[in-house]
């Protein structure tokens, strides 16, 4: 009983960091709080149920063609939204705003064209799960936490290996001195907020399988999202990750002893705590900001 | 602008607002004015820390919620008249907020982070109005016991006598705010440079915990005031973040960190957003927000400062004119 409650909570934790992934991509370089990151998540969803339900498209093969359509999705709102709001004195206020203000206009253009309704697509996957030495594993929440865990490298692996990882990286430290060394910190912007909602648009297809989709099931992500991402430490996938899981755990361990309210209510307060105490979040090594 | 001036401008705003209720206008209107007073009054309430002191909270309806909660409790469980559950309501919401202002400034909590914080709270009470349900109803919510029009239990029939109190509601918050002058000036400081504002000998922490303590209170009453016009509560509709959000869209759309921006933005807001729920709402679910969306992401990137900076705006752009205009005749010659 134990293992399994650990169990499931990792593997809850996996989604939740997936989730996050985007979000602390943008939050830790352009330092922008997107609150309508949720509603690119549920965005991604939606994409991946009619994709499935009408052309018949596996939700994994669908990544194939959410990410790249986020991609320019990503430019799009940057260049339009984001980018305007950049450097001014009211830059932080203004885009949290303005980013909620996306939200509203996502969530209500989802329960326009798609209604209230809660739909769920039922693939190969749904309701299977693994068994290893008593414990159950649900199989689309498993590949949810593999694809976590092989984004979270690759993008390891590009930040830290690649010249263009090198800038962003150095944009995210210093954007005057990456200025000066002549990096376009306009480009790294629009690319990092560009991948951002890409991968998050790709989280959305590998939970779909495993999640009811409707127009505001962004919300409930969201507040998961910057928990985790304050949590891990901006800009540290490892601090994501071990942010993830320990949510996973918290919200697993109070949900069967306590009631999901109260699991929500503990994973708060640790976000609340480590806020106060340690806002570099658990892995992050830089100041505070 | 001066103290004098704001003074004069409140005034004939109160004067203004006084002589609509004379007026015979539709129930429709009617309700669209408290409505809109009420969220010019939580703006007012919420600017005062996360306007002036820059310290955006979208968690405040946490302080609505307790302030609600409280006195429609103290009014069901003790029959206590609202007028005091609203003061009880406030000076919990009042320890709420100590509880939360004190670390978060004494830890030095900035930006998104005191952001994300507020949320944080907000989502607490949340889960905790819901979870408690013995006593709160959970997410099915609590109605308020019908008693016939009463001034002594903050009861009344019509729409009428709930504009008056609003309108007094919104003077007293407003005229609040205009004698906090020098806290104001502080708050301003700390916003700006919070070391600088420091060395200067502002104390800023207590500063900010003052403005916090007493926007908290203001907002609570507010949720009394809601529980006793609409009758009803339940915690996503009064804890939730949409009622978070709209107090700080009011602010921010009508210029946050100024005497009448929230007041502004919310009577440009408000009845904007309920003609469209009227008219459009019906036909397409979403259509009325989703229009209102797209409305405010356009605000905030052409007035990143609120409709009350328009004025500076076209002054600006006039002085830039005329600039041109002496620099040409100075080419001339």
């Amino acid at each position: 009983m134990l293992l399994q409650i650990i169990a499931s909570g990792l593997l809850l934790g996996g989604i939740y960091a997936l989730v996050s992934i985007g979000l602390n991509l943008i939050f830790g370089v352009i330092k922008i709080v997107n609150l309508a990151h949720g509603d690119f998540l549920m965005m991604g969803m939606y994409a991946t149920f009619f994709l499935y339900t009408l052309k018949d498209i596996n939700p994994y093969a669908a990544t194939l063609i959410v990410f790249p359509a986020f991609v320019l999705i990503g430019v799009l709102i940057f260049r339009l939204i984001i980018k305007p709001l950049l450097g001014k004195a009211e830059t932080e206020v203004n885009t949290i705003i303005a980013t909620a203000g996306l939200g509203f206009v996502l969530q209500n253009l989802a329960l326009m064209l798609w209604k209230s309704d809660f739909r769920a697509i039922e693939t190969n996957l749904t309701g299977k799960s693994y068994e290893f030495g008593g414990i159950m594993l649900s199989s689309g929440r498993t590949w949810a936490f593999v694809v976590c865990v092989v984004v979270a490298l690759i993008l390891y692996y590009i930040l830290m290996k690649t010249k263009i990882g090198t800038h962003v990286r150095a944009v995210s430290q210093d954007t005057d001195a990456a200025i000066l060394m002549g990096i376009n910190v306009n480009r790294i912007y629009t690319l990092t907020f560009a991948v951002g909602i890409a991968l998050v648009g790709l989280a959305g297809c590998i939970i779909t399988p495993t999640f009811y989709v409707y127009p505001t099931v962004g919300l409930y992500f969201n507040t998961m999202a910057f928990i985790i991402v304050v949590l891990g430490g901006l800009g540290s996938f490892t601090g994501a990750l071990i942010g993830g899981l320990l949510i996973g755990l918290v919200e697993s361990f109070a949900g069967v002893i306590a009631s999901a309210e109260l699991a929500q209510v503990f994973s708060l307060l640790i976000f609340l705590i480590i806020l106060f105490v340690k806002p570099e979040g658990i892995m992050g090594k830089g100041a505070r900001v | 602008m001066k103290q004098k001036q704001s003074l004069m401008v409140m005034g004939i705003l109160t004067l203004v607002l006084l002589a609509v209720y004379f007026l015979p206008l539709i129930t429709f209107v009617k309700h669209i004015l408290v409505l809109t007073l009420f969220y010019a009054f939580l703006g007012t309430g919420w600017n005062l820390m996360c306007g002036y002191a820059g310290r955006l909270s979208l968690g405040h309806a946490a302080f609505v919620a307790v302030g609600a909660y409280t006195s429609l409790l103290l009014f069901r469980e003790f029959n206590l008249t609202p007028w005091i559950g609203m003061l009880a309501g406030g000076v919990f919401a009042v320890l709420v907020m100590l509880l939360i202002a004190y670390p978060s400034f004494r830890f030095g909590l900035k930006g998104p982070y005191f952001t994300l914080a507020s949320i944080a709270v907000a989502e607490i009470v949340h889960n905790l109005l819901v979870y408690g349900r013995d006593i709160t109803g959970g997410s099915l919510g609590m109605s308020l016991p019908y008693v016939p029009t009463s001034l002594a239990m903050f009861q009344f029939d019509g729409k009428e006598p709930y504009y008056l109190v609003i309108l007094a509601f919104w003077l007293a918050a407003v005229f609040l705010t205009l004698k906090m002058e020098r806290t104001r000036y502080y708050l301003e400081a700390i916003r700006e440079d919070q070391d600088a504002a420091a060395a200067l000998g502002i104390s800023v922490n207590n500063n900010l915990i003052i403005a916090a303590c007493i926007s908290a209170f203001l907002v609570a009453i507010g949720g009394t005031f809601y529980v006793q016009y609409f009758r009803y509560i339940d915690p996503y509709s009064i804890a939730g973040f949409t009622l978070s959000l709209n107090m700080a869209l009011v602010v921010v759309i009508g210029g946050s960190g100024t005497i009448f921006g929230p007041t502004i933005g919310a009577f440009i807001l408000i009845p904007l957003t309920e003609v469209l729920r009227m008219t459009l709402g019906s036909q397409l679910p979403g259509l009325h927000l989703f229009l209102y969306g797209v409305l405010l992401v356009a605000c905030i990137i052409f007035l990143p400062k609120g409709i009350a900076s328009l004025p500076a705006i076209i002054k600006a752009r006039q002085v830039k004119k005329t600039a041109r205009v002496t620099q040409g005749s100075e080419g001339v010659l």
